[in-house]
């Protein structure tokens, strides 16, 4: 930041003086053009669809001649938006994802920020070995860790549970007061590796010479990490909430894998599953309209983070 | 700072970024209204030349059953497309493709979804096809009620039934003859064997009761005779919650109370089959269809299982009920009706056709004299050489014939599979399930635009 300023403020003098006014005038469509490879899917793939999504869900359904007569799409206005807010069942998935993640993020991004900083440590040995183990979960699919899990919670399947039964006894992982925090734990496993991947990256392009700097004045490993390193990571660990927050109220794939195997999953347990099911079941413009919801939510929710976060740091 | 004097264009291209889907959607979304196929015209007239259909269905093997009739109808070529089953996605395939114009000529649809079906014009109505209206004595009977939505042909014929589940008690022969528990003729006897069998075993469990198998719980209300919805003209009544569905929900929530039956075991998943093979669950209430789910994933019992008629809510009835089982439908915009019913009725009624679809995937014919098939008529090995087939032909005669689906059917079995998860986790009971899909299910149709009578 400061570096862009000074350069900026030493700049346009020199420039003033040696090229006038034309270039100014003159439009450099370079940028423009490197940036279409992200902008004509963005285009089509992202804001095509959210607005066909927005228009769908302004629309209802209306017949006419009787149950099996014409049916026909007509514009209402925000009618659906009505339906969402007032329905209790997406209400309560909300404030299900909403407590997931203030228990689950902060959790995960503590033990993602741990695992960097021991990385990063000069003591740390394997540390090749280790960066990899640690993001293997992320690269498996995640109906498959979803299945994988499922197996190892089903208390005649699971040899944990087997074991933990030896030992004491097992909680029900599948039963609807645990289903929560078993489904956590399986996002805590594929994600933590990942963040961390985050963190320790922005680790490294600190500078060494900062480091050196505070040994010199006799600060400890620990203190280090404590006074400069997390003060540095600020900006990645806000980034990897943001994607936290994003990803825990998009939850999909664990719900729904483990529905196959746990009598305690409902078809609304999420949002993201409640807008599936009535996709699916021919209600197209409400189901827009809880994604359409959902994705406002999830707008309003990670910004009010940055803001809040990034409030904070200026205090 | 440099981004303050940039913003007027910035915003400029936002707005400009913004409004480009909304030109695109608008584009898309011209025709708001779906053109009607209402079918029912009245004229099924045969095709000149060679005709080519299309035919979507999952049971396993029907190519061979296809393949036969290519070979007897070189005019009529039907090529067959195997897909998922209907609500693992086929059937939103089949409304896209509708919508799309690009349907199938032919689809498999279950008795469960055909309204929906309907209600989305997806039907063709094949009553003035040759041969369609006389078919009506071919079939058991309620499974032409089903196809002809109770009108017996009145409002059209949509569809030609292929096969059925009709219900029956699957029980372990060796933990019965254990424990000395005789096989239950009534309801009340099932719940002192369950009983009976939690003394002698703490372990084991009269029967599951599945979450995600709503469309199993439907099948105990229609032994019952507890029709979920009515149809009055165009008004359509919903009684998901009815009495009689009640004193069902009622005697279910007092074996889950008592623990006498596993709440934990989803149907047809892995644990299930473990617990089968371990012998932890000793019956099963369930389709003609699901001797081939035990014999497959419950190897280790072979021998052990028998097969009885469903037990009776009063002692000396033979009421069954049903669960699952398809049809073969003309899809809404198929150029071929004439062909593509005499096709169906063929696939549905020739004996050869009947017996491939037996021996290959499994189906329990709807067909009168499917019944009478060789196949059904022998003994069963893993059945410990029993006439299973028996206990189900006589099922299947004593399937209640008023028995009538909801055009949403979809949202009804989820909203009950929402409140049965409820149940099994203590949080409410199957009482309280029934209740709220149906009060949820009059709101769904209410949001489809369709009458409903308070």
């Amino acid at each position: 930041m400061t570096v862009d300023r000074t350069a900026a403020a030493a700049a346009p003098p020199v420039k003033n003086t040696a090229v006038p006014a034309p270039p100014r005038r003159r439009r450099n469509w370079a940028p423009a053009f490197f940036l279409l490879p992200f902008f004509i899917p963005f285009i089509l793939f992202t804001l095509v669809p959210v607005g066909y999504a927005f228009y769908q869900s302004l629309l209802k359904t209306e017949r006419t001649g009787g149950t099996f007569g014409r049916k026909t799409t007509v514009f209402a206005g925000f009618e659906q938006y009505k339906e969402v807010l007032g329905d209790p069942e997406f209400l309560g998935s909300v404030g299900r994802v909403v407590l997931f993640g203030l228990v689950q993020i902060p959790l995960m991004l503590l033990l993602a920020l741990t695992l960097a900083l021991l990385l990063d440590s000069t003591v740390a040995r394997l540390k090749r070995f280790f960066r990899i183990a640690y993001f293997v979960p992320y690269g498996i699919p995640g109906v498959i860790a979803a299945l994988m899990w499922a197996f190892l919670y089903d208390p005649r399947l699971s040899p944990v549970v087997e074991l933990l039964d030896k030992v004491g006894s097992a909680p029900d992982f599948l039963g609807s007061s645990m289903m929560l925090w078993s489904i956590g734990n399986i996002v805590t496993w594929t994600y933590t590796g990942y963040n961390m991947l985050i963190i320790y990256a922005a680790l490294q392009a600190v500078p060494g010479d900062i480091y050196e700097a505070a040994r010199m004045d006799g600060a400890s490993e620990a203190k280090i990490a404590w006074r400069i390193k997390i003060p540095i990571l600020r900006p990645a660990l806000m980034l990897t909430g943001v994607f936290s927050i994003i990803g825990t109220l998009q939850l999909f794939t664990e719900p729904q894998v483990l529905r196959s195997i746990s009598t305690s999953v409902t078809s609304t347990y999420t949002p993201n599953l409640a807008a599936y099911s009535l996709a699916s079941s021919d209600n197209y413009s409400e189901a827009a309209a809880m994604s359409v919801t959902l994705a406002l939510a999830t707008f309003v929710l990670s910004f009010g983070f940055l803001k809040f976060t990034g409030r904070k740091a200026e205090s | 700072m440099s981004l303050r004097t940039q913003r007027p264009a910035l915003r400029r291209a936002l707005v400009a970024l913004a409004a480009l889907p909304l030109l695109a959607t608008a584009a898309c979304g011209g025709t708001g209204t779906e053109d009607g196929a209402s079918g029912g015209q009245g004229t099924c007239e045969k095709s000149d030349g060679k005709v080519e259909l299309t035919y979507w269905s999952w049971i396993p093997g029907v190519e061979k059953a296809v393949a036969e009739w290519n070979r007897q109808n070189p005019d009529i070529q039907v090529s067959v497309k195997s897909t998922p089953n209907g609500n693992a996605g086929t059937y939103q395939n089949m409304s896209n493709a509708l919508k799309a114009g690009n349907a199938p000529d032919l689809g498999q649809i279950e008795y469960d979804s055909l309204a929906s079906f309907r209600l989305q014009e997806g039907l063709t109505d094949i009553a003035s096809c040759a041969g369609v209206k006389e078919a009506e004595d071919d079939f058991v009977k309620w499974t032409w009620s089903q196809v002809t939505f109770g009108s017996g042909g009145e409002d059209g014929v949509w569809a030609v039934p292929q096969d059925t589940g009709p219900m029956a008690l699957f029980y372990r022969k060796d933990l019965f003859e254990k424990h000395g528990i005789s096989v239950p003729k009534t309801w009340e006897e099932y719940y002192e064997a369950a009983k009976k069998l939690k003394k002698a075993d703490p372990k084991a469990y009269m029967t599951h009761f599945s979450q995600t198998d709503p469309n199993w719980f439907s099948g105990l209300l229609w032994q019952k005779g507890a029709s979920m919805f009515g149809q009055d003209g165009d008004t359509w009544k919903v009684d998901v919650d009815s009495p009689a569905a009640g004193e069902v929900a009622d005697y279910w929530q007092k074996m889950i109370d008592e623990k006498l039956v596993a709440t934990d075991l989803q149907g047809f998943s892995p644990a299930l089959y473990k617990a089968w093979n371990q012998g932890e669950v000793a019956t099963w209430v369930s389709a003609a269809w699901g001797y081939s789910t035990i014999r497959d994933n419950a190897k280790a019992t072979s021998d052990k299982w028998g097969v009885a008629p469903m037990p009776q809510w009063s002692a000396g009835d033979n009421a069954a009920g049903n669960w699952g089982g398809s049809t073969t439908a003309v899809l809404g915009k198929s150029e071929h009706p004439y062909e593509a019913a005499q096709f169906a009725l063929w696939l549905n009624t020739d004996p050869k056709a009947l017996e491939i679809l037996n021996r290959e995937g499994g189906l329990y014919p709807a067909a009168t004299q499917g019944l009478e098939l060789e196949a059904l008529r022998q003994p069963v090995e893993f059945y410990d050489g029993q006439k299973i087939f028996d206990v189900f032909a006589d099922a299947s005669k004593n399937v209640t014939t008023d028995w009538t689906f909801g055009p949403t059917m979809t949202d009804t079995y989820r909203f009950l599979g929402d409140g049965i998860a409820g149940a099994l986790g203590g949080e409410g009971t199957l009482e309280d399930a029934l209740t709220q899909a149906d009060a949820k299910t009059v709101d769904s149709l209410e949001k489809q635009s369709l009458e409903v009578a308070k």
